[in-house]
């Protein structure tokens, strides 16, 4: 066992830091202040991706051949947390690299890939991920968006909701049903759509978490070709669990946690507040907290790399993270209350914002506390 | 970053595992309503076998002596592992054990004093230690399920030892991180194993979503806290030992009322052994002045700067 950095990951870690220092912009506050889904800080990304793509620090643990480097799963990981903790500088690209761009590398024909994964690997495509519906949230399986074959194209019709990015978006990895609702998981398929394919209609829906994260889609008779289909028939369920398993570990939320939390501190240190052992007292429970989340977190990208399947570990991580979360907006709620109004606080201000949504986004904690009960300790499936 | 053992690791955590199955490491009630079970021929199997100094061995380290710890404490028999494991092969190597640690109070009752051979005193500004003779010691009774003891006089031959008593102060919390997440996991899979088997309402307690979130909940505390342990004992961090003490003993509240709430009338019984694993819980919650005095040292070892 080493739970330490090795000298590469820490040459590794400085050189992404030294390349964002470099290349954010002094207004990047202003630029990001609405969120990774923002209009702003979506055009960002078509300028900023490029720039990383070609350091070699977009997708360097691809392989070789679409772009990457072949590079550890813990580079990229390292990569996820510094992108993250700078206020996710390559907005919706980042979903493209975690899970969108291998899953269709795994799964993708050659025409798919051919079409789809350089643009991603460049740094210039925007993806949006079609899944929860009005009446299909947790219960994903029972979504009703159909797609009716109709000689070589499907007929799709159906509404998504709490679409991120969609707006902006370029591309939509749409699921839908190809049979009778009755055939819950087995009846789905995946499509690769374009979003400027005639009868997507787009709606923007206000939220508190920041602009361009939550929309609803509707899909009219929308025609796609077969050849839009990622796998077969019935076989998206298998698929997306698969990319789930990486996305429910995707966002190290605890690393931004620990800075926003350092900062608080470096305030109260300098209003004199920090000497008080309720407040430190809180303050290290805050940060024990997060470096929970992180050993959980790691542990399931420890996996990964050995490449195992990470199954209740990315649950356990993802529980742990939500309270790491919270356990931080709590302690400046608490203890600098000020701070969260007006605009001198911008760190705060965004932590605050979007830790409401750690606990819902890629399957709510409760759904994670399901799967633990069922896969890590074993118990019997609640009675219906 | 690697969360496996190494091969050394793997194959010395393997033999612990094949000790533990044996008669002398699994529950037995205690004579006259007592509330632990110490067991000498386990304690002897572990030190004849070189366990105890598994830390100073270069390809297990500390990490190894913590996730023994950890395991062990997960035993319904009361061993005397945490302080000969971590604290003496490093400070102390000739002390005699097992070791009855004084972390605040010689006059507080202590646990393992009766079958102490000596005693480690960790004070703010010294660390010293002395072997104890019987006649020193008067067993007490007491809830905590480990023998506990109070010192009847101070006069012992104290000898000083030479080392930080910050560094120790660390190494203790490391060992008791590692005790407390033991006790709370071995009552953990106590209580999972009977929701599983124990039928109400013509269905396993187990399936029921107010019992499985919180055992999960209790679960991905107890995973968190073995890993912030681990890590602790590599000591990369300054803030990392009283992390993972204070994250356990925060944790505890919540996790040790579940535990009971679920086993139910049984878990009141010392015909069960759950009260081994949550009362020990309960004693090393109070370890190190608690939680919040754990924790308010992660920020002052964190942001000594400020």
């Amino acid at each position: 066992m080493d739970f330490d950095w090795t000298e590469e990951d820490r040459t590794y870690r400085a050189r992404i830091r030294n390349f964002l220092e470099r290349e954010l912009p002094p207004n990047w506050v202003e630029i990001s202040r609405h969120g990774p889904g923002s209009r702003e800080q979506t055009e960002f990304s078509l300028d900023f991706c490029p720039k990383l793509a070609e350091a070699g620090l977009l997708v360097p643990h691809w392989p070789v051949e679409w772009g990457g480097a072949n590079r550890p799963a813990w580079e990229h990981f390292i990569l996820g947390e510094e992108m993250w903790a700078a206020g996710e500088p390559r907005g919706a690209q980042y979903m493209n690299v975690n899970w969108i761009g291998p899953t269709l590398m795994r799964f993708g024909t050659p025409e798919q890939k051919r079409r789809y994964i350089p643009e991603m690997a460049a740094g210039k495509a925007i993806w949006c991920q079609g899944f929860s519906e009005p009446n299909a949230g947790s219960d994903l399986a029972s979504l009703r968006t159909h797609a009716e074959r109709d000689g070589d194209a499907y007929i799709i019709n159906g509404n998504k909701i709490w679409t991120s990015y969609a707006a902006m978006a370029q591309h939509c990895f749409l699921l839908a049903r190809t049979t009778g609702e009755a055939m819950g998981k087995a009846g789905i398929a995946i499509f690769l759509v374009p979003m400027s394919t005639p009868g997507i209609e787009v709606r923007a829906i206000p939220s508190l978490i920041g602009h361009g994260d939550i929309h609803e889609m509707f899909f009219t008779n929308v025609r796609v070709p077969v050849s839009a289909r990622l796998g077969e028939e019935g076989e998206a369920w298998s698929i997306i669990s698969y990319s789930l398993a990486n996305e429910r570990v995707g966002i190290p939320r605890y690393e931004l946690a620990v800075r926003v939390l350092g900062g608080m501190v470096r305030e109260l240190a300098a209003r004199g507040a920090f000497e008080d052992h309720v407040v430190r007292a809180r303050a290290g429970s805050a940060l024990a907290s997060c470096e929970a989340a992180r050993m959980l977190v790691y542990r399931a990208v420890d996996k990964r790399a050995r490449g195992e399947m990470i199954g209740a570990e990315a649950s356990m991580a993802r529980v742990a993270v939500v309270e790491a979360d919270h356990a931080v907006t709590d302690f400046g709620l608490d203890f600098l209350p000020d701070t969260f109004s007006g605009r001198a606080f911008p760190a705060h201000l965004a932590h605050h914002e979007r830790a409401i949504v750690t606990g819902i986004a890629a399957g709510a904690a409760e759904i994670q506390l399901g799967l633990i009960a069922r896969h890590w300790l074993d118990l019997p499936r609640e009675a219906t | 970053m690697r969360f496996n053992p190494n091969e050394d690791q793997a194959t010395f955590l393997s033999v612990l595992e094949q000790m533990m199955e044996s008669e002398e490491a699994g529950w037995r009630q205690a004579h006259e309503w007592a509330r632990f079970d110490w067991s000498a021929p386990f304690d002897t199997m572990m030190e004849e076998n070189g366990f105890f100094d598994c830390a100073v061995e270069e390809t297990l380290g500390l990490v190894a002596a913590a996730a023994m710890t950890y395991r062990v404490a997960s035993l319904p028999i009361a061993v005397e592992c945490a302080a000969s494991s971590i604290l003496r092969p490093q400070y102390a190597p000739e002390l005699p054990r097992p070791i009855a640690v004084i972390e605040r109070h010689a006059e507080d009752p202590i646990r393992f004093l009766p079958m102490a051979k000596s005693v480690l005193f960790l004070g703010s500004d010294r660390i010293s230690a002395a072997i104890l003779n019987p006649d020193a010691v008067e067993p007490v009774e007491s809830l905590f399920a480990y023998p506990m003891g109070l010192l009847k006089t101070r006069e012992l031959d104290w000898q000083p030892i030479d080392a930080d008593p910050d560094a120790v102060h660390d190494s203790w919390r490391i060992a008791l991180a590692a005790e407390m997440t033991g006790a709370l996991k071995g009552g953990l899979d106590a209580v999972v194993a009977h929701v599983r088997e124990r039928h109400q309402f013509g269905r396993p307690l187990g399936s029921f979503q107010a019992l499985q979130h919180r055992l999960a909940s209790a679960a991905t505390k107890i995973e968190a806290a073995y890993w912030l342990t681990l890590k602790s004992a590599q000591r990369i961090g300054p803030a990392d030992a009283a992390a993972a003490l204070g994250y356990v003993q925060e944790a505890s509240t919540k996790v040790i009322y579940d535990l009971h709430q679920f086993m139910g009338a049984m878990g009141l019984t010392l015909e069960h052994p759950l009260h081994r694993w949550t009362y020990r819980a309960r004693l090393l919650r109070s370890s190190l002045s608690g939680a919040d005095a754990n924790l308010a040292a992660v920020s002052a070892k964190r942001w000594s700067a400020l």
